[in-house]
């Protein structure tokens, strides 16, 4: 029999989630919504007594104080009634938690897998239509791939009735069976991968088709009763293969041609020549790289016992689709990767990076989420996913950029932390052994992010799985990072990888090679629900799954564990040094692969790269005069939407758990100033401390991705030193989006462009990480950040994302006492530029204002700025520094007035003392971008001491901080051409998102 | 007890929790022997009928921050049915004995649905007040000031005034119904109040009130002040670098020629206190 209980907050009870939806009714749609109220419904599948189930009602479900509830109907009074559950197989970890609950009050054992499922009910008052509500439902309440929805107005309302009694429970009317598949030609083989959504590239079809037909191979194969190649093993081939999995792109072949100069190169692998190779090279150099370019994650020295462990990635596709489950998804699957490496890490921080559309865009094209909504949906979802893991977020960025209305991005970062040593045994080296155990720990497997389920086809018949989405669970994966952790503490750990694309097929897959072989028994890997097909249970994404080598003699211990933190684990199978990738399910040989076909020579991408110089392409500079009006100028200019404040999306973040903050994301005076940095203290009995920070100037691709790189990785850097980061210690984390650059003459007619502008790029990534000593500890690269876009006449244009590069810059502090913070302290202190200002307005904030893009970009040489870096730590370890902040996006204008603002104290600036590499206008000096600058402020008495650090290098004192709020700024001829009450320019920098909490 | 023991603090784990590797620092800087365990570690196993951990062995018993059961039915909920079912007489005898329990964010949410508080007349089952969601409808981080009623019995606060602290919750308004709110100030049971920088209770205001709580109430104790709960996070403040001023602080004193004269954070006072009060038992 099956109840239903709605439970509501009393009527007195502000319902603040009811509110929340009444708001964005409003800014999304302009609707006058008078409230809305939410019931929580569980449904329970269960024969449960009358007793029973007042008991659960009164003694776990309804909060006396605050709550109300009935197992009839109690919705009442409203105009509208939205009814929102889930689609089968979504997890529903209330529903599972409620019915642990039941169970455990109870004293009692339910049948079912699922008995319980959660849904809500929005009772709206106001004067709405159907269709108004429709899309209430649809575009705020309902997220359509994974929750269904309906809608009863007061008049059709059948009290007695209520909303039935929703059970979305899976039931797959479906054997599992393995299809052998015909591979006669080619096309034969080309048309199965379009069919089966397998994207086999064309060169790697005859390779494959190669390896079935071998004799040898299929003798082999008829031992286990194989012939033709199964559905399952063209599966595991397709994955393995996959640009995802295996980078082709950047170990493709460029064939780059510059048109300017007519110079020709052959590029051969641009993943070896710009990151590999160098970062092997600096690693030679530098002692405290302790692990890179193989496992899940870089890992380097923190303490002598401990090291710290890092890495990075995106999730835009998903996120694009459904901001708040791929964002969701996307922090809690990076935050696998470090529980992955080496024998497991412990998480201790994360960190975010969104580009989007603007978030007020009227513009002519319609995306598929509206920026607003798209961005509402990332932030709650890596809020969700990183608060519930119990990790700090303590730094992000975001850039509002029209081209990423294609598709947005979503970064995200991780950073973990593990004993150098386990036993006798490093923690960062992992192995499988011939007679190792596979273990899967964690979620169960459904049709989870299987590709080529689309929605199309099963959306809409009652009991079919939401399959093409995933929803990250926070809950499950706290308690199997608890548990692992613990396990690797006591040494039962041989090997461990988490499953993300390609789910065990690539993680059994790729722990494999280092035994040689493994056998499966997929007929024992749990199930969400029955009915799977052997090839979807290999492929399945389903979440919060990690796939663990233990020795047969650690195995009673390691279940034990797992019992202990409620976590589930089993033995799916055994790793062996058979040179064969074989599975079986029912006893019955459902694969069997050699261990080297993937590494068998499959043909290399090959990309023509035409780069067209900004010359040629005619950017110049505009031709603009001096403005009257400087200060209306940087009030403009601190208000626009990639300058002003963000501090809601911070404030949603918690950046102390686990107890060792040390630099917040919001600092000054009043705390509501970005940092340049974040530290933590990660080990709370020593105060050592990891700094960390990020950049995004995607803007100067505009001109040339080579400069964009280079500016990219100086101010991560800057970032970084500005806190007290040291200069010996530069890990970096390179996160690429690019669009298309495969040329079609249709499709893509500038992808030669694209593909040289991707090479420009990696070899200021090369250059600039040789040049400043930053071994890359690891890197993502995802590609195809494109899409079409319907107009108003039903065309559809295709938007491509700026070529990006997040990059990540970590280093250890030696004594995080002495660490800085970019406010101004106290008035009568000295304020510095050091760096030089040159006429580098190129992409700028301002060029941008103008609605022009300009030439001169900024440029970095290493050899002019690496000298000043050094001196500026040694002030900062000498504790001459009061303040020191980074100078990014929006120039000295911008930057001077932040430090400024973060004090809360006026500034008196003399322009002409900045140090200028040539006559440059007020407004130059202002604006201009250029790369390697900080502004310094340091009490009067260290004058000296401070100067003689920096002597013979480019520092200017170009004034001091002032008790007055006034922050004025004087030209060469003595006149004060800005004079702003800071207050006002703050206001005017909080304005654009002030609303927002 | 003699003047020699250690008090022994129990941090409960798993299920979502978290926050307890900086509890156990905590505790250890305030002079505890903490150990960090698993709630099943407390329930008896299946098979041999006994469970691993005894909650007789302990002095301080910390339920601290996190989502437990992932929070989905009221922060709190859960959990607290849980540890009614198994280990309500265990509990029972913990009180009884006089024995510390605090409960900080997650674990004040669970120590109010357990009914330990507010515990009017000693009775330790019935819920009587309520944390609900923050009037603005969204998780916080922040630091706030917070008033210290030193009326109030709470051995946790003794000799506190003043105190600031993070709060990181989505579910931290304090509520009940007027009469029990009264009875809470009669009994000094209010134990903590949110305030604004001047000291004074932040009346409703925010920022200063970070989530509408009744009020300001931030904390409030039994009436035997032995079982204590509040929403800001005192095992966060654990060295004076977590807070958001120190950089200007140091730089502050560095000008008068002094130094920080402690790395310790006020924090860590709320436990030493819990410690002191053993050890003076």
């Amino acid at each position: 029999m099956v109840s239903r209980l709605e439970i509501r907050l009393k009527k007195e009870l502000m319902d603040a989630e009811g509110g929340g939806i009444t708001l964005k009714s409003r800014e999304y749609f302009g609707f006058e919504v008078d409230e809305i109220r939410v019931i929580r419904v569980l449904t329970i599948d269960a024969d449960l007594t009358q007793v029973q189930l007042e008991r659960i009602q009164t003694e776990i479900f309804t909060n006396p104080v605050t709550e109300e509830s009935s197992y009839s109907p109690i919705a009442r009074d409203f105009d509208w009634l939205i009814w929102i559950g889930f689609r089968p197989g979504v997890r529903d970890t209330a529903g599972s938690t409620a019915a642990e609950a039941i169970q455990d009050l109870l004293g009692i054992k339910l049948d079912s897998d699922q008995p319980v499922f959660t849904s809500k009910l929005f009772e709206i008052r106001g004067n709405l239509t159907r269709r108004q509500i429709e899309k209430i439902a649809g575009q705020i309440l309902a997220n359509e791939v994974i929750q269904q929805w309906k809608i009863h107005s007061k008049d059709d309302w059948r009290a007695e009735d209520g909303i039935g009694f929703p059970v979305p429970r899976v039931i797959l009317d479906h054997e599992p069976r393995v299809r052998a598949i015909s591979i006669q030609s080619d096309e034969e083989l080309r048309k199965i991968s379009r069919e089966r959504y397998l994207a086999l590239q064309d060169r790697d079809i005859p390779v494959i088709r190669e390896y079935f037909s071998r004799e040898d191979i299929l003798k082999e194969r008829n031992k286990f009763g194989l012939d033709l190649p199964t559905d399952v093993e063209l599966e595991y081939i397709s994955q393995a293969r996959s640009d995802h999995c295996n980078h082709n792109t950047f170990r493709g072949l460029f064939r780059y041609h510059d048109i300017l100069t007519g110079h020709r190169k052959t590029v051969d692998n641009l993943f070896r020549s710009c990151i590999e190779v160098p970062t092997l090279k600096i690693m030679e150099e530098k002692d405290w790289v302790i692990s890179v370019l193989w496992d899940n994650a870089g890992v380097g020295r923190f303490d002598d016992e401990n090291h710290y462990v890092i890495t990075g990635e995106t999730h835009n596709s998903p996120s694009n689709m459904e901001a708040y489950g791929g964002a969701i998804t996307g922090i809690v699957g990076i935050y696998r990767d470090p529980m992955g490496t080496g024998k497991g890490s412990k998480l201790i921080l994360g960190m975010y990076g969104y580009c989007v559309g603007q978030r007020e865009y009227h513009g002519r094209l319609t995306p598929h989420l509206h920026p607003r909504r798209l961005l509402d949906g990332i932030i709650e979802g890596v809020r969700d996913g990183g608060n519930k893991s119990g990790i700090p977020t303590p730094f992000g960025l975001l850039v509002f950029d029209e081209s990423y209305l294609g598709k947005c991005l979503v970064f995200v970062t991780a950073m973990g932390i593990m004993p150098a040593r386990i036993g006798s045994e490093s923690s960062h080296k992992k192995a499988t052994s011939p007679g190792d155990l596979i273990v899967m720990a964690g979620g169960r497997v459904g049709k989870d992010g299987i590709h080529g389920v689309t929605a199309a086809s099963e959306t809409y018949s009652e009991h079919t799985p939401a399959g093409h989405v995933q929803i990250g669970d926070p809950y499950t994966q706290k308690k199997m990072h608890d548990f692992l952790v613990e396990a690797r503490d006591e040494g039962l750990i041989s090997f461990i990888t988490d499953n993300g694309g390609g789910g065990l097929s690539s993680s059994v897959g790729e722990s494999a090679r280092f035994s040689n072989g493994c056998r499966v028994a997929l007929d024992r890997v749990p199930l969400k629900y029955d009915g799977l097909d052997q090839w979807e249970i290999w492929v399945s994404e389903s979440q919060e799954r990690m796939t663990i080598a233990v020795k047969p003699e650690n195995l009673d211990r390691f279940m034990t564990l797992s019992d202990k933190h409620a976590v589930e684990s089993t033995v799916i199978g055994e790793y062996n040094d058979s040179g064969y990738l074989h599975l079986e399910y029912e006893d019955k040989t459902c694969a069997y692969i050699r261990m080297d076909l993937l590494k068998s020579d499959f043909p290399q991408w090959e990309f023509d790269a035409e780069w067209t110089s900004p010359e040629l392409r005619g950017l110049t500079e505009p031709v603009f005069g001096e403005p009257r009006h400087h200060g209306a100028l940087l009030r403009a200019i601190l208000s626009r939407p990639n300058v002003c404040a963000r501090n809601w999306i911070a404030r949603q973040y918690d950046h102390e758990v686990q107890g060792g903050s040390v630099i917040k994301p919001l600092i000054g005076k009043k705390r509501d100033m970005p940092t340049d940095a974040a530290v933590i203290r990660p080990i709370l009995s020593s105060t050592r401390g990891i700094a960390v920070s990020q950049a995004l100037n995607p803007h100067y691709s505009e001109i040339d991705t080579y400069n964009m790189t280079a500016a990219t990785i100086d101010e991560a850097v800057r970032r970084t030193l500005s806190v007290g980061g040291d200069p010996n210690h530069l890990g970096g984390v390179d996160n690429f989006c690019w669009p298309t650059i495969e040329y079609h003459p249709n499709k893509n007619p500038d992808g030669k462009y694209k593909a040289a502008q991707l090479v420009r790029a990696n070899w200021a990534l090369r250059d600039y990480c040789l040049g400043y000593g930053i071994p890359l500890l690891s890197g993502k690269d995802s590609m195809y950040i494109d899409g079409n876009l319907e107009g108003p006449f039903g065309e559809r244009l295709k938007v491509s994302g700026l070529p990006t590069l997040l990059f990540t810059v970590c280093s250890v502090v030696e004594d995080i006492t002495s660490c800085v913070t970019m406010d101004a302290k106290f008035p009568g202190d000295l304020v510095y530029v050091i760096g030089e200002t040159k006429d580098e307005l190129g992409a700028s904030e301002f060029y941008q204002m103008l609605g022009s893009k300009g030439l001169h970009v900024p440029s970095v040489s290493v050899e002019e700025l690496w000298p000043q870096y050094l001196a500026l730590h040694k002030a900062i370890c000498e504790g001459l520094v009061s303040s020191c902040h980074t100078v990014s996006r929006g120039g000295l204008g911008v930057h001077l007035a932040l430090v400024a603002m973060a004090g809360e104290l006026g500034m008196e600036i003399n322009l002409p003392c900045v140090q200028t590499a040539q006559e440059l206008s007020v407004t130059q000096v202002l604006y201009s971008e250029s790369c390697g600058r900080f502004v310094v402020t340091i009490a009067p008495e260290k004058k000296d001491g401070f100067e003689r650090i920096f002597s013979g290098m480019k520092l200017g004192r170009v004034g001091v901080v002032t008790e007055s709020p006034l922050f004025c700024i004087r030209d060469a001829g003595g006149e004060t051409i800005i004079e702003e009450n800071q207050n006002e320019l703050k206001d005017c920098w909080k304005r654009p998102f002030g609303e927002l909490i | 007890m003699t003047h020699t023991i250690t008090p022994r603090a129990l941090v409960l784990t798993g299920y979502g929790l978290n926050c307890d590797y900086e509890t156990d620092f905590s505790l250890e800087l305030a002079g505890a022997e903490p150990h960090l365990v698993h709630i099943n570690e407390l329930l008896k196993d299946e098979k041999t009928a006994a469970a691993a951990t005894s909650l007789e062995d302990y002095h301080i018993l910390v339920f601290g921050g996190g989502f437990s059961w992932a929070d989905d039915h009221g922060a709190g909920v859960l959990m607290a049915s849980k540890l009614r079912h198994h280990l309500g007489e265990q509990i029972d005898s913990f009180i009884r004995d006089g024995k510390l329990i605090i409960g900080i964010c997650n674990g004040f949410q669970t120590l109010v649905n357990l009914g330990l508080l507010p515990g009017f007349g000693f009775q330790y089952l019935e819920r009587r007040v309520a944390l609900t969601y923050n009037d603005s409808g969204n998780f916080v981080d922040a630091w706030v000031n917070l008033r210290v009623n030193s009326e109030s019995p709470c051995v946790f606060t003794s000799g506190l005034s003043y105190m600031e602290l993070p709060v990181r919750h989505g579910e931290g308004k304090f509520h009940a119904p007027a009469e029990e709110i009264d009875l809470l100030f009669n009994n000094s049971q209010v134990v903590l109040q949110y305030a604004n920088d001047n000291g004074d209770v932040a009346h409703g205001q925010w920022p200063d009130n970070p989530n509408g709580s009744l009020e300001d109430i931030a904390g409030i104790c039994d009436p035997s002040g032995k079982i204590f709960g509040l929403m800001p996070h005192p095992e966060a403040f654990n060295h004076f670098t977590n807070h958001p001023d120190w950089s200007r602080r140091k730089e502050a004193l560095s000008r008068q020629g002094k130094a920080i004269s402690s790395e310790e954070g006020d924090g860590v006072k709320i436990f030493r206190n819990a410690v002191e009060y053993i050890k003076n038992l």
